[in-house]
């Protein structure tokens, strides 16, 4: 691997902190920022994150134009909640009705791309403790400020100093160390650069995303950043770290299936690709086992991995978007 | 000030517009740790935060009180201060993160004093927004090291080494909406110590339990005969100590306030106390320690005095029932330095100094326009003359 992306493309959050002049380039730009958050049952954390934002990136400085949630039918408050704090918040199913409906993140994320008005949509998970206004502008920075960076990941923790002795690990979670950084180095080691992949804050610009496919559940993430390297390369692409992120844990058994959902959309790009071949077609379910009374119960959960297409690919969208 | 009072139903709606912008700085500096002695980054937030609301001066003293200072528009008159403290009782391995719902905001510390702090960083937007100017200077000092062994000794320090005259201050807590606190109690806060050698000699064949003895001293504390004129009375306020059920006690601890509107009874009553321990301490041959941790003077506004009047006027116009109640906060150094000056709460509440405190959100936007009346009213000089007793 011989790229020096890592030093090139590799921020940090305060590099970005001067808002006044991301607010001038975006006018100077003539561009609309969105901020998408998808949601399923987020009721104690939701508020915090919509009144921050739009408290110091709307209404101190407007960096934002919109904040949509998009909802995947969450049974707590949380769509009540964000609407009382004005965010504008949708159901997913009830956009473009007529498609089959899914469930999941990634489903979320591209519908949010037929609703969202925004040239960059900036997308943030909605689980975090210490929402702060960083974690906007820091995915926002690159992109306003560098013409050629189309597409911004964050991470975490301050992992790695660069040129210094002291080396820390690189803070990825159990499935990234697991799971995709083995996959990367095996099949695709410039990736490995990006040191937190599955981290579910990411900003881009719209050209991107609606040529991408968006897997509709755990993959979403995977799979933007192969597509995006596969048909754009690694240049269009910057990491932000934001610092901490606090949020839930989650336990072993929802890793596994998080795993599995990584692992077919992985498989399936690079069957796409024509990378690889199976002879025969993978199983979609994760099979896990519980002991119940002495004896070992199969817990099986399917995880078909649906894909939505490229969303250009929709007429409702290229007639809303004039493409 | 009729004028004054007049605009202050105005001043709710606005503020109420604001609510954005006062949750966040509430949020974001009340989710940072502050124990009492560690309250280094939260000072940095504050400093972060003032410097970006662009208050005309931003620093902080020599004891790291972070101060922001707005200019008023004549260079004669002094300034008014606002205060709230910035530390609390929780330490940093507690969860500090908040939970914000439709009308509450929920976690450690929002009632002591996130939510005092949090208003303090909004007001220059506020009076911004208000298109406020005054005539003084208006200091916004979080001050540090008030709770506990602190000791106020951040606003102890603060006034004794500020060059110029005060005209006046308000001293803002979180909860509860409608408290007016003009005067505050002697009080001397301590500990008593019990400390039982671990030792296997002989001379601690029958060992005494640490629990035990301090029980005693709480017996006859409780047989101190107080009076009712001048009002006083002793709190026992905290336990701790011993390992596990089975083991005799090693070590405890006793906390306690004597409190009094006069400072002679509350060192009379001090003094009593200190006998108690010496004499409990050498009958049962246990190492018995008195320590005190902080104290206070009684002083206070008379109820006719104009800044309580005016806070009073300020109250009843936004439909605030005022209820008084001595404070042993931040006020208690203004008074005893003869500067007029009041504690006020900001909105409601419950499980105060526990880590699932809650505040109601609406009732925020009254008690900052409640504040904001009460520094028109020093502003406007109705205050300068009366000198406090």
């Amino acid at each position: 691997m011989k790229s020096n992306w890592l030093e090139k493309n590799t921020f940090h959050y305060s590099e970005f902190n001067n808002l006044n002049r991301l607010v001038e380039e975006k006018q100077r730009k003539n561009l609309k920022i969105s901020l998408c958050l998808p949601t399923l049952n987020e009721e104690k954390t939701i508020a915090k994150e919509i009144l921050i934002m739009k408290s110091e990136l709307m209404t101190r400085y407007p960096l934002l134009d919109e904040i949509v949630v998009i909802d995947s039918g969450s049974t707590d408050k949380t769509r009540d909640i964000a609407s009382a704090f004005g965010a504008d918040v949708y159901e997913a199913a009830e956009i473009l009705p007529h498609l089959e409906t899914f469930k999941g993140k990634g489903e979320n994320l591209w519908k949010a791309l037929y609703i969202a008005q925004g040239d960059i949509i900036v997308y943030l998970d909605t689980d975090i403790k210490n929402i702060h206004h960083r974690f906007a502008y820091g995915l926002l920075g690159p992109l306003l400020l560098f013409d050629h960076i189309k597409y911004v990941k964050a991470f975490y923790d301050r992992p790695i100093s660069i040129g210094k002795s002291k080396i820390r690990p690189t803070g990825g979670g159990r499935v990234t160390e697991l799971v995709i950084r083995p996959l990367f180095s095996l099949f695709f080691p410039e990736l490995t650069q990006i040191l937190q992949p599955l981290s579910g804050e990411y900003a881009g610009v719209r050209e991107l995303f609606e040529k991408i496919p968006f897997p509709i559940g755990y993959g979403v993430e995977t799979s933007i950043i192969l597509d995006i390297y596969e048909k754009w390369g690694l240049d269009v692409i910057a990491q932000v770290d934001l610092d901490k992120r606090i949020h839930r844990n989650q336990d072993t058994r929802a890793l596994g299936k998080m795993a599995f959902a990584i692992l077919q959309t992985f498989i399936r790009r690079k069957r796409k690709l024509g990378l690889v071949d199976f002879k025969e077609d993978l199983f979609d379910e994760m099979i896990q086992y519980n002991l119940v009374k002495n004896q070992y119960m199969p817990d099986i959960y399917k995880i078909e991995g649906h894909e939505r297409p490229p969303i250009i690919e929709v007429p409702e969208y290229r007639e809303k978007f004039k493409r | 000030m009729d004028d004054h009072l007049d605009k202050l139903h105005g001043f709710v709606d606005t503020i109420t517009s604001m609510k954005e912008t006062i949750i966040t700085n509430i949020v974001l500096i009340g989710q940072i740790p502050a124990p009492t002695f560690k309250e280094k980054k939260r000072i940095g937030v504050f400093m972060e935060r003032l410097a970006e609301f662009q208050v005309d001066e931003c620093t902080t003293d020599g004891y790291r009180n972070p101060i922001g200072i707005i200019k008023g528009t004549s260079e004669k008159k002094p300034p008014i201060f606002v205060v709230a403290h910035l530390d609390t009782i929780f330490s940093k391995d507690i969860d500090h993160y908040y939970t914000i719902k439709e009308n509450s905001i929920t976690g450690a510390g929002i009632m002591d004093n996130s939510v005092g702090v949090g208003v303090l960083l909004s007001l220059p937007e506020i009076l911004r927004k208000l298109n406020l100017r005054f005539e003084s200077d208006i200091v916004l000092a979080g001050v540090i090291q008030s709770l506990g062994k602190g000791n106020l000794r951040g606003i102890r320090h603060l006034l004794k080494t500020w060059a110029t005259p005060i005209r006046g201050a308000v001293c803002i807590e979180a909860t509860e909406l409608g408290r007016l606190s003009y005067y505050t109690d002697g009080m001397i806060r301590c500990e008593v110590e019990c400390n039982i050698s671990s030792d296997n000699g002989w001379e601690h064949k029958f060992k005494p339990n640490a629990i035990l003895i301090l029980n005693e001293v709480i017996n006859q504390i409780l047989k101190l005969r107080l009076p009712q004129r001048p009002r006083s009375r002793v709190i026992i306020g905290k336990t701790s100590g011993g390992f596990k059920h089975g083991v005799i006690a090693y070590n405890a601890t006793l906390g306690f306030e004597i409190q009094s509107n006069s400072d002679k009874m509350v060192k009379s009553i001090f003094n009593n106390i200190k006998d108690v321990v010496e004499g409990i301490g050498h009958e049962h041959e246990v190492d018995l320690k008195l320590k005190t941790l902080s104290n206070i003077h009684a002083a206070r506004l008379n109820f006719a005095h104009p800044l309580v009047k005016s806070t009073v006027a300020v109250m009843k116009k936004l439909d605030l029932v005022p209820i008084s109640e001595p404070s042993e906060s931040e006020l208690s150094i203004f008074l005893a330095r003869k500067i007029p000056a009041v504690t006020l709460g900001i909105t409601r509440g419950e499980n105060y100094h526990q880590k699932n405190a809650t505040v109601e959100i609406e009732p925020i936007s009254k008690g900052i326009a409640q504040i904001i009346g009460v520094l028109m009213a020093i502003d406007s000089g109705g205050c300068d003359e009366e000198q406090l007793a």
